[in-house]
Parts: structure tokens; C-alpha cells; sequence
């Protein structure tokens, strides 16, 4: 039975409830995964396929999923007093799916023969280094939604996601990695070892920066993990009343040479889709160009300004999840003319930053945030020192004002949805050995 | 919508044609959750129902497994999940049980989540504070059964609810084994000690005597003792059985049993269906018996299994814990008295154990100073960190009255599971408390 006939039919029954606008989504998913955990070996496969359901009117709403298919004349949940709206068809727009769909699940000998080649090439990198835990899936799924305004939609998903923790001998503790592509051919398994190699050797080699001050080039995986923590101030309604405190007198939240976007169809992007989890049809919205603060990222129901343009940037990871706005590809835009090398020869005096090592924070209410970091110290535009178990900290809501140069090395990261990030040249930041403390008042003593 | 239609017999006979060595294990595992939920006021859709069932199944070769899951209870999905499993494209199909899928039915009425919000509101009420308060409460319902080629469980299911409060000052949340008006009263008064620490000044560096109420004291125990004796944690480093006999503090016993857990989540098996057993973790200090799994216990030879858990079909069995105890002292005891300066921790928020290290962290939302044998001002923020050994070498003294108590959702390896505990208060000495 079609999406929309199974449709009219649960609709007929919704709106004897006293719900009028009715929605009716379905996923189907499959994946397959291998994990190496204590020497031992697990390959599954999963199959998933629900259905949920979303109606309401003026004065009542419900949500409802299964993994059968809802028919007319089930029973429903009692409906809770809450309004809800859904969104009607709008102007689809024109949309051509990247390639790589098509492409069958990875073999479990393929994703055996990855771990394996990882931990070959790790071992040469550093010898005795050795896989402690790892696991590689590659999923896809297909979606449909259809509701009771016209909104007809399907899309297809596909990605892969590596994760990888790693020890050698003297080296404290474990090193960690994670990497998405489209599927498992996106991942090489001598590139995966090489960074994994880095991140031991400085684990081991490097030492905890004194207490400094300087030019700070932080790689896309550092900057990435802040833009993450200052996703309040650029999603959601809420960022309305959050964002303005650290406006500059120009209107800027960020230096000429940021712009920060969400595209939720960004060409070639993991979750690229012609509309979201209602159905809205997804676009690029600019948040901050050149530094001058445009709007948030609003979904239809949150905009209230003529100046505010909606996006559809609701997600839905499952079907058993209430679709919620979020980013969708978040990313602060490269510049295409400027090389990470450059960057780092321009340093005179400072660091350039890799990895995160770890849980940091990000407090916008006290303005901070601190970040554990590994690198390498720079003099003259050349790496002198490795680093790590250092402490990246500074003012939060205004790190986007001290980014001096950005480079052309966008990347992304599965952080709250896809959030990316070029290598950032920044200035005002300072390290510490020691993890700074999160501001609480303390008793006198 | 319980777990009916399953024929263990038919089930085993086809799980038999995939464990075809002396040493294999295969098995079925076959699930049906519903969950229903009343999100806050502000939120909208209403109360949402949520009913999947599906199933797994998994063989064990040596340190090797292949699992394959789907949603979806019927012979066709059985099959191919079998046929998944054997990585063999037969000449004929498997043979598979008939399946029986629930018949579309509304969720059974859950009224007591509709009025519990109301009820917490009340007890703030009659504390004479109010705030706003975002309260999400959901019943959950997980009916399984586990079906191997040798040895088949019962269907058994488990009853319990959650809450999760949002507030201007944190969110924190919890598992209830009922939703009555005891429990409604001690949400309200765990809301009410967080309002009115909510501007607590820190605690500075403290270093006397801490005393972890039972709450707490339920997350010290899940982090630094459970998770730190899963056979998964102590793999990383070593061989798991090795474990056995090492002396990780000066007196404590420490069991995991499952079959005296609230009556509504009790268990007899685990999801790898093996009957559970009163496992002690630690006797008089010793480690006695690691939390393990079917595929660690035998590869240790020496180490009891019913200890796996998995949070549903889709994910593997791994080794943990289910409901906690630490038996409290036979003689009457006030951990409080004679304590002056020292810190009481009544709750904590979260626990964090690194494997590698043997580090670990407790954070509480707020503690109480200690004058005179007596709670008093509070502070704000705090937490306790130091290595495991270090932090059980500091336990003097052990509770006489025992509560149930930290109740939570483990998320260790990506897996929500429930854990409950039943814990006395544990008095600390010379560990370091800081905001």
C-alpha cells in the first residue's frame, strides 16, 4: 500500500479525534558492522524499518511510532491537550543526489581487511602500537513522509562512520579517532594510521604547555569542537536573546573573514537531502557573513521577522525520534586561496593545535570555554616542540571576532549534526597546563 | 502486547543447524518494548507512544560472533536473519518458526505518568518554594525472551519509569521502579535541594571527612566497582580472571543481583538468556567474581556467565551490571557523628571511571557541610576524583540502613541500559572533594 493511501486512511481516524493535520513517515535502514574489541571479533548486520505518526490540531496532538504499519481503524493513544502544526507543501526545489548510493554495504572480509590494514600500518608507524577497540559500519536508508498538507517527500541516506582507539607501549592511556565518508571506500587505512600514529607520538613525546599567550593555528577537528559549543548562539530561536551581547557596535560577531553557514543540501555532504524530517525543502542560510551576524537558523515555525528567512533544518536521525530543528551541515566557510602551510609559515611565535584530547567545555553564560589540546609548538614558521595535555582556553562568545586567517581545508565532524570548519589562524587565547576551572564562586575560607 | 507465539522448541531446532561445533553457541533473541512518554508543557506533540519489536540472532565461535537483527517479529524476517548469520546462501531455506506480531493495539493507558507532574508540583508546593520546572516522564515496558540452540529462557518482562527535569539551573533526571506518591515526594524534595543550592558558593579544596549518602554512594559503587570488574574494562589490560583475588578495598561487599532488584525489573536471566546469579564483586574487599558475558566467561574458563546485557536487538551482549548492593553494617551506625567539618554528598550527577588509568570522577550538583555530627550550610558544585583504589582504600565505614537508591541509565560503550542499586551511606576518609 502506497504512503499516501495508508495516509487518507489513518488520517479518517485522526481527525475523529479532533486532529486535522496528519503526518506519516517511514524509514528503512540497513547496516553492517565489524567490531574488534579485547582481541575478539563481532560482524553484525542490522535491518530497521518503523513508521511514526504526527497529528494534532488546535487543542490536541499525539506521536506514535511502530515497527508495523499503522491501518485505519487501529486504536490510538489518548491525544494530550498540546497544539501542533505541520507544515504545508511550500516551493519544492530542484535537487540531484550526489553519487554513491547505489554502491552495496561493505563486506565483512572488506571491513576486517580496513582494521586489519589500520593495524598494519599503525604498527609501522609506531612499532608495538596496536588497536584496542575499533568497529567501522556502513549504513543506508531510504525515508518517505507524507502529511495531510501536500508534503510528499523521499530521500535516501548513506554514510559510513571509524572509530578507532589505539595504545603503545609508553604511552599513557589510549588515543582516539573518528572518521565518516560515504562509505567505507572513503576510508584509507594508512592515512587513518598515520593520524593515529601522530596522536601517540605526541601522547608520549609531548609535554604540557607553560602557561602562554600567542598565535594559535587550530586544525579543523579543534576549531570544529568550538563552533560546536557555539551552536547556541547560532541555532534556535533561543539565539535571538543569546547572541546579541557579543555584537560588536557594528552588529559582528565574528571577524571579516568569517562567514558561517547551514546547508542542508551542501553538494556532496553526508546528510545532504532535498528536504528535512517534515519535509521542508532544505537550502543554504548564511548566519554570519563576513563577520556581521544575519540571523539564527530557524525552522518555518520559529521565524517572527520579515528579515528572517526559514530553512529546513529539522532532523529526524530515526524513526522512533520527534523531529527537532538542528544543523544540518554547519560550517564556517573555507578560503580557497589560502594553504595551511602558509599559515603555519607566517607563525613567529606560537602553536599549532591538532587534536582534542579530550572532554573539554564550553560555558556561554561566563563567556569561557577550555578545550584539552595536542600539537606542536611553532617558531619561525617551523614545529620545535610537540604538545599535549594542554588546555586551549579564552573568552567563548567572542571567538569568532579573534579568528585572524582562515584556510582552505574545510572538513567535517559528527558532532551535533555535521558540523565543520577550515584550519583558523586566532589570536587572544591562551594555554595552560592545567585544566582551567569552570567559573563558581568559591567560599572564603 | 506481551511476548506470545514463540515456540522455544522450533526455535532451538533451527538455531541447531548454525551451531554446528562441540563448542558453539547460537542463539534467538526476541524482543517487544513500548515506551510512552508525557513531555513537558511546553512541548508539542503531546504524549507519544512508542511499540517495536524484532528480534537477533547471534552465534558465538570461539572469540568470534556474527549477529544479524531486524524489526519486526516473522518467520520471513527469522530466516533471513538465520541465513545471515551462517554467511551461506542454502539451496533451501531455513525452515523457520512461525512468529507471532503483536496485533496493532493502542498502548495501555499509563494515567499514573499523566498525574505525577501534578503530584511533584505539589510536594515543591508544600516546601514553600516554586520555580520553573520542565518535567518529562515516560513508562517503559520490555518484554524478551532468549531462545538457544541449547538452553531456553522464559519470557520475562520489566516495568519501570524515568523522569528527566529541566530547570534554570541544570537538568538531571532518574529511574523509578513505581510512580506513586513516595516517589513523587522524593523527586520533589531532590528538586527542592537543588533550588535551594542553586547559588551555594563552591566548596573550595576539601580534604577531611566525606560521607556519600546512598544515592551517591550508588554511583560510586556502579563506576568504581562494577564498571571497573566488567570483563570488557578489565580485557583492555589484561586477562579479566587475573582480577580475581586482587584486594581493592580494606571492607566492602558488593554484589550484583539481579533476582532481588525492585520486583518490577527483577530478572532471572540474562539477554544472552543464562539464569543470573547474587554475584559477589567484592568480599570483604577481595574481588570475588567480574561482571561477564557468555564469550568472556568462556574464554576465562574460571568466570561465571549472566552477566550480559544488551539495550535492544540491535546491539551485542556485553558484560553489566543490573542492580548493585553493598551490604550495609549489622550494627547500628551514624556516619555523621563526631564529624565536624567534613562534607556530605547526598546525590551525585554523574560518575566517570577511565579504564586505562584507573581514574575516576563523581560529580555532585551540590554537598552539605558537616558541623557538629549535623548536615548544614550547603555548597555549590563538586566533585571527588582520584584513582579507584585509592578512593575504596578511603572507605572507613559503612552504613547500617540501606535505601534504594541511584537509579540510572548507564550509557558505558554507547548501550543505555537501567542499573539500580540498594546501598547504605559510606563514610570516606582522606579523599579530595573541589568545586
Amino acid at each position: 500500500m502506497s504512503l499516501g493511501k495508508r495516509l487518507a486512511g489513518v488520517a479518517k481516524d485522526l481527525a475523529g479525534l479532533g486532529m486535522e493535520q496528519v503526518e506519516l513517515y517511514r524509514k528503512r535502514g540497513r547496516s553492517r558492522r565489524c567490531e574488534l574489541e579485547g582481541g575478539a571479533r563481532t560482524a553484525s548486520q542490522r535491518a530497521e524499518e518503523g513508521w511514526a505518526v504526527r497529528a494534532g490540531g488546535d487543542r490536541s496532538s499525539l506521536f506514535a511510532t511502530s515497527t508495523t504499519p499503522p491501518t485505519s481503524g487501529a486504536p490510538w493513544p489518548e491525544p494530550d491537550g498540546r497544539p501542533l502544526r505541520l507544515p504545508d507543501r511550500g516551493r519544492p526545489s530542484a535537487w540531484s543526489a550526489s553519487a554513491g548510493f547505489d554502491e552495496p554495504l561493505t563486506g565483512e572480509k572488506e571491513a576486517a581487511a580496513l582494521l586489519d590494514g589500520i593495524e598494519r600500518g599503525l604498527d609501522r608507524e609506531v612499532p608495538g602500537a596496536r588497536l584496542v577497540s575499533a568497529w567501522v559500519e556502513d549504513g543506508a536508508s531510504e525515508s518517505e513522509i507524507v502529511n495531510t498538507l501536500g508534503v510528499e517527500a523521499a530521500w535516501r541516506a548513506r554514510s559510513a562512520a571509524l572509530h578507532l582507539e589505539a595504545r603503545a607501549p609508553e604511552v599513557g592511556g589510549v588515543v582516539g579517532l573518528d572518521l565518516v565518508a560515504r562509505s567505507l571506500r572513503g576510508f584509507e587505512a594508512m592515512g587513518a594510521a598515520r593520524r593515529l600514529g601522530d596522536l601517540l607520538v605526541l601522547r608520549r613525546d609531548g609535554r604540557p604547555a607553560e602557561r602562554d599567550r600567542a598565535e594559535i593555528l587550530l586544525s579543523p577537528a579543534v576549531a570544529s569542537r568550538v563552533l560546536a559549543g557555539l551552536a547556541p548562539l547560532l541555532v534556535g530561536a533561543g539565539a535571538r536573546h543569546r547572541t546579541p551581547r557579543f555584537l560588536d557596535r557594528q552588529g559582528r560577531l565574528g571577524a571579516e573573514a568569517v562567514t558561517v553557514v547551514d546547508d542542508g543540501r551542501l553538494r556532496g555532504g553526508l546528510q545532504a537531502a532535498p528536504v528535512d524530517g517534515e519535509g521542508v525543502s532544505t537550502r543554504e542560510t548564511v548566519l554570519v557573513e563576513a563577520g556581521r551576524w544575519r540571523q539564527p537558523l530557524l525552522a518555518w515555525w520559529e521565524v517572527r521577522e520579515p528579515s528572517e528567512r526559514p530553512s529546513g533544518c529539522v532532523g529526524r536521525p530515526g524513526w522512533r525520534d520527534v523531529p527537532t530543528p538542528g544543523p544540518t551541515h554547519l560550517y564556517l566557510r573555507p578560503d580557497p586561496s589560502v594553504r595551511v602551510a602558509d599559515l603555519v609559515r607566517g607563525i613567529g611565535r606560537g602553536y599549532y593545535l591538532l587534536e582534542v584530547e579530550g572532554v573539554g567545555w564550553v560555558d556561554l553564560e561566563a563567556d569561557r570555554f577550555a578545550l584539552p589540546v595536542c600539537g606542536f609548538e611553532v617558531r619561525d614558521g617551523g614545529a620545535t616542540a610537540p604538545l599535549s595535555g594542554a588546555w586551549l582556553h579564552g573568552p567563548a562568545g567572542t571567538f569568532l571576532h579573534r579568528v585572524r586567517a582562515v584556510a582552505r581545508d574545510l572538513t567535517f565532524f559528527p558532532l551535533a549534526g555535521l558540523l565543520g570548519s577550515p584550519s583558523l589562524l586566532v589570536s587572544g587565547f591562551g594555554l595552560e597546563p592545567e585544566p582551567p576551572r569552570r567559573p563558581v564562586p568559591v567560599a572564603p575560607t | 502486547m506481551a511476548l506470545s507465539g514463540i515456540e522455544p522448541a522450533a526455535v532451538a531446532r533451527c538455531l541447531g543447524q548454525l551451531a554446528t561445533g562441540a563448542a558453539d553457541h547460537a542463539e534467538a533473541y526476541f524482543e517487544r518494548v513500548e515506551e510512552v512518554e508525557l513531555p513537558s508543557d511546553e512541548e508539542s506533540p503531546g504524549v507519544r507512544a512508542r511499540h517495536e519489536e524484532g528480534l537477533a540472532i547471534r552465534l558465538l565461535r570461539g572469540s568470534e560472533a556474527w549477529m544479524a537483527s531486524v524489526d519486526g517479529l516473522s518467520r520471513e524476517g527469522f530466516a533471513e536473519a538465520l541465513r545471515r548469520v551462517a554467511r551461506v546462501q542454502p539451496r533451501a531455506g531455513y525452515p523457520a518458526p512461525e512468529l507471532t506480531p503483536s496485533s496493532a493495539e493502542a498502548s495501555e493507558p499509563a494515567p499514573e505518568i499523566l498525574h505525577f507532574p501534578a503530584a511533584v508540583r505539589r510536594v515543591i508546593r508544600e516546601h514553600h518554594v516554586a520555580f520553573r520546572l520542565r518535567l518529562t516522564v515516560r513508562r517503559h515496558r520490555r518484554w524478551r525472551q532468549v531462545v538457544g540452540s541449547r538452553l531456553a529462557g522464559g519470557a520475562e518482562l520489566e516495568v519501570y519509569y524515568s523522569f528527566a527535569a529541566r530547570t534554570a539551573w541544570g537538568s538531571f533526571g532518574g529511574l523509578l521502579a513505581a510512580l506513586d506518591a513516595a516517589a513523587a515526594a522524593a523527586v520533589g524534595r531532590q528538586l527542592v535541594a537543588h533550588f535551594r543550592s542553586r547559588d551555594a558558593v563552591g566548596v573550595g579544596r576539601h580534604a577531611g571527612v566525606t560521607v556519600l549518602g546512598p544515592a551517591a554512594a550508588a554511583v560510586l559503587v556502579h563506576e568504581a566497582v562494577a564498571h571497573a570488574l566488567e570483563t570488557d574494562t578489565l580485557a583492555r589490560t589484561g586477562r579479566p580472571e587475573s582480577a580475581v583475588g586482587v584486594r581493592l578495598a580494606a571492607s566492602l561487599d558488593v554484589l550484583d543481583d539481579p533476582t532481588t532488584a525492585p520486583e518490577t525489573v527483577r530478572r532471572l536471566t540474562d539477554d544472552e538468556g543464562v539464569p543470573v546469579v547474587r554475584r559477589w564483586l567484592l568480599r570483604e574487599g577481595v574481588v570475588e567474581q567480574p561482571l561477564a558475558d557468555l564469550r568472556s566467561a568462556r574464554e576465562s574458563g574460571i568466570l561465571a556467565p549472566g552477566a550480559g546485557r544488551r539495550a535492544g536487538r540491535h546491539h551485542g551482549p556485553v558484560p553489566r551490571s543490573t542492580h548493585l548492593e553493598i551490604l550495609p553494617s549489622p550494627e547500628p551506625v551514624d556516619l555523621l557523628a563526631d564529624v565536624e567539618g567534613g562534607l556530605l554528598i547526598p546525590e551525585a550527577t554523574r560518575g566517570r571511571l577511565d579504564p586505562w588509568t584507573g581514574r575516576f570522577l563523581l560529580e555532585a550538583p551540590y554537598a552539605r557541610r558537616i558541623v557538629g555530627g549535623l548536615p548544614a550550610d550547603r555548597v555549590g558544585p563538586c566533585r571527588l576524583a582520584g584513582r579507584v583504589s585509592d578512593l575504596l582504600g578511603a572507605i572507613v565505614g559503612v552504613g547500617s540502613e540501606v535505601e534504594v537508591a541511584g537509579a540510572g541509565w548507564c550509557a558505558k560503550g554507547g548501550q543505555l541500559l537501567p542499573v539500580w542499586a540498594r546501598v547504605p551511606a559510606l563514610r570516606l576518609e582522606g579523599v579530595e572533594v573541589e568545586s
